[in-house]
């Protein structure tokens, strides 16, 4: 297997295209997660009961093989980059769910409490107090749901969104690995870039937390 | 394009939009009447393209040769089989579709027995959804096809599909997927020829899986595209299909009727008489061998012609 | 809708559909074969990685941003880019989901290890116990509900992912997802959909199941 270098430069325009086309489709998907998950897991986090439920679909979501996503949103939202953003946004949920509820979950019920008795309403203490507390995991699943977001593009491919992903379907067809290689790198540099995007933000969003240790990122763990 | 073509092509087009506002009753009249002149191409139009790469080469032609006539063409490779360009074409997604009359006409309606181009392209005028349009086809033609390696031609004496029903339940049979379910494919294999394969295989269409299945010997016999250049570098035996299971399979652009006016049609037509088989070969060597950008071989052709 | 759920009940309890070399009791087969290869090699592979970086404490950077690395590379690139270094072949598969399950063993291992109370450690070694004693009698013990989650989330992604194979003309329930795509033909991917959901979430209640059955009437360890 050999990769023809010069093939690079004579196409930059094409994968500048390509990468922009990428995270057209990526970037969206996780901001649609977010729009999702923050009032779920609000929600989970409030009514016990349905806590169990919005977790484990959020879990199942995720099971489901994201080429039949696709597919089967073909009737719903036809050949449209709607279709695309649609799916990943399904798996983006998993992350950002569980991370926000587990956020909610840490905020100690004495801050809860003292917020209460200055009379602060309800709404206010989630969004002043208890959200901002959470930020650090809520932020660490953004970071994982990007990543993920970013690397399951290549899959809508399928449907002629998949961004860098369209050259993997290229190189398969024509027996030509270096648009495969191109495809794998970019896709890999973007996803650790905007990873390290986030890192940054978190850190400008959460002064509080700077000068203590930084923490390794939180384990996406499954209860 | 010999005599005979170019009249057949000249009728069907000129009875295709005639043929379609029957069928499909007086409603559709008023938009889409006769003559050409009712659709409008002036926001541009965007072309799709099935995934294999002879299909995006069509797609760059068809844009490139728009382009010269004014129309603003984007080309979204890539899309997956017929099974999803042609709804997203209804759907109104894409705009124009390079297709083969035989699987088009078969795709539309199962029951058809024409095998003819120019039954064909009368025949497809009339099955067409509504909002849609076959316009004149090409020179140029792409057959389905049946291979075999020369060692198996030679093992079981195969040289016509014919020859293949003494073999069956021997043999292991490779093609895209949805061969499964297509009359060209295991279905008219087994109604016109008896064929009974002891596999199906579900690869791709002439792809690398395919190819490199019927290379490998995991598969014996393997449909793949007349112009694929492969065929003649691996000496793969071809089998005569003496029963016309396979339909003439020359180059149709399918349109959404609202943007075929007469500056499209005049433009692909141009491209339709120019582009011959052969080209259409060379082209699809210069992608899959010489690993060149699908979308400048095409632009390199059309300028050569003096066509974009 | 509700015609294509009646013709998913159809094609799910039809007994022709479950016989046969491609019904869907072999896809079963086959897709557990490739999870359970899969998911074993990369346990091997990753299992003694993960407690050596947590047992010597060296390269625990690696080990963190690993997890993040295996996100981020999109498994159809990698499995067309082996497909094309080697040919027609099961490689592919293997390579990818092993890809895919490596990373996160890894870091939950790690995690699980860098978890252990340091004074336990301590006391450990107060009362005699060396390196590899301290390592298999007091690490691993302690480490090991993280370990199993990361055997877990391994699993569960390696058997979403295992539908790839059908990309490279082999068998499994994603045969299902991708010849019915490649026909429209949406109850057969909604079937194959389900079927790895389902294998997905039984897969993870199992070892699940397993690993309660492994810490009976041990006090949770987990963080």
């Amino acid at each position: 297997m050999t990769v023809e270098w010069g093939w690079f430069p004579d196409h930059a325009g094409e994968l500048t295209r390509l990468t922009a086309d990428h995270l057209a489709t990526a970037v969206p998907a996780v901001l649609f997660g977010l729009l999702i998950a923050l009032p779920l897991a609000v929600l989970a986090h409030r009514v016990r009961p349905l806590r169990g439920f919005v977790l484990g679909a959020s879990n199942i979501l995720y099971t489901i093989p994201s080429l039949a996503f696709f597919v089967l949103l073909l009737p719903v939202t036809g050949l449209t980059r709607t279709t695309a953003i649609t799916g990943l946004t399904a798996y983006t949920l998993v992350v950002l769910v569980r991370n926000t509820v587990e956020g909610l979950d840490a905020v100690p019920e004495r801050v809860r409490e003292a917020s209460k008795a200055m009379g602060t309403r309800p709404l206010r203490t989630l969004l002043t107090v208890e959200l901002p507390l959470a930020l650090p995991v809520i932020m660490a699943g953004v970071r994982v749901a990007t990543v993920m977001s970013i690397s399951l593009v290549s899959v809508a491919s399928y449907i002629g969104y998949g961004g860098l992903g369209q050259l993997f379907t290229d190189g398969f067809q024509r027996n030509f690995p270096t648009p495969v290689v191109a495809g794998v790198v970019l896709t890999l540099l973007l996803a650790l870039a905007a990873d390290a995007l986030l890192v940054t933000v978190q850190r400008l969003c959460t002064p509080w937390r700077r000068g203590t240790p930084r923490s390794a990122p939180k384990l996406w763990k499954r209860a | 394009m010999n005599r005979r073509t170019a009249l057949t092509t000249l009728l069907a087009g000129a009875s295709a939009p005639l043929l379609a506002a029957c069928s499909s009753g007086i409603t559709s009249l008023k938009g889409s009447g006769a003559g050409g002149d009712s659709g409008n191409s002036s926001g541009g139009l965007v072309i799709g393209t099935a995934n294999f790469t002879e299909n995006q080469i069509l797609g760059y032609l068809y844009a490139g040769v728009l382009s010269a006539a004014g129309v603003k063409a984007t080309v979204r490779p890539n899309l997956g089989s017929r099974e999803i360009v042609v709804p997203a074409l209804r759907s109104g997604d894409i705009d124009l579709l390079p297709e083969y009359q035989g699987s088009l006409l078969l795709y539309l309606d199962k029951k058809a027995t024409e095998t003819e181009a120019g039954a064909m392209q009368n025949a497809l005028a009339t099955v067409v959804p509504d909002g849609l349009e076959v316009l004149p086809y090409a020179a140029a033609e792409d057959r389905d096809s049946f291979a075999v390696t020369r060692e198996t031609a030679e093992r079981y004496g195969l040289t016509s599909l014919d020859d293949l029903r003494r073999t069956s339940g021997k043999l292991v049979f490779g093609a895209a997927a949805e061969m499964k379910k297509r009359v060209v494919g295991l279905v008219g294999l087994k109604e016109k020829y008896g064929v009974e394969f002891k596999e199906f295989k579900a690869l791709d269409s002439s792809g690398p899986l395919v190819k490199g299945a019927l290379k490998k010997g995991d598969v014996d016999v393997a449909n793949v595209f007349t112009t694929d250049v492969d065929i003649k570098e691996n000496g793969w035996v071809l089998l005569a299909d003496p029963r016309h299971l396979v339909p003439a399979q020359h180059i149709v652009p399918l349109i959404a009727a609202r943007k075929a006016d007469t500056k499209v049609r005049r433009a692909l037509a141009t491209l339709g008489n120019a582009l011959t088989t052969a080209d259409l070969t060379e082209l699809n060597r210069k992608v899959d061998k010489d690993k060149k950008d699908p979308d400048r071989v095409a632009a390199a052709w059309l300028s050569e012609r003096k066509l974009g | 809708m509700l015609e294509l759920l009646k013709n998913l009940a159809a094609w799910l309890t039809g007994p022709a559909q479950w016989a046969g070399p491609d019904g869907i009791a072999t896809r079963v087969l086959e897709h557990l074969e490739y999870s359970v290869l899969a998911t074993l090699a990369a346990a091997v592979i990753a299992l003694p990685v993960g407690l050596l970086i947590g047992h010597t404490g060296r390269g625990a950077f690696l080990a963190v941003n690993l997890s993040s690395f295996g996100r981020a590379l999109p498994t159809v690139g990698l499995v067309t880019l082996v497909f094309l270094a080697g040919g027609l072949s099961v490689w592919p598969v293997y390579v990818s989901l092993v890809a895919l399950a490596v990373p996160v063993i890894i870091t939950n291992t790690y995690a699980g290890m860098a978890a252990v109370d340091p004074e336990v450690k301590d006391a450990a070694k107060g009362v005699g116990l060396r390196g590899r004693q301290i390592l298999w009698q007091v690490e691993v013990p302690l480490a090991l509900p993280l370990i199993m989650t990361g055997i877990r989330l391994a699993t569960v992604q390696v058997v979403a992912t295992a539908t790839i194979a059908a990309y490279v003309s082999f068998g499994g329930l994603g045969r299902y997802v991708f010849d019915g795509l490649a026909q429209r033909d949406l109850v057969q991917v909604l079937g194959g959909a389900v079927l790895v959901a389902v294998l997905a979430v039984v897969a993870d209640l199992a070892l699940g199941g397993l690993t309660r059955l492994l810490f009976r009437g041990r006090p949770a360890t987990a963080r």
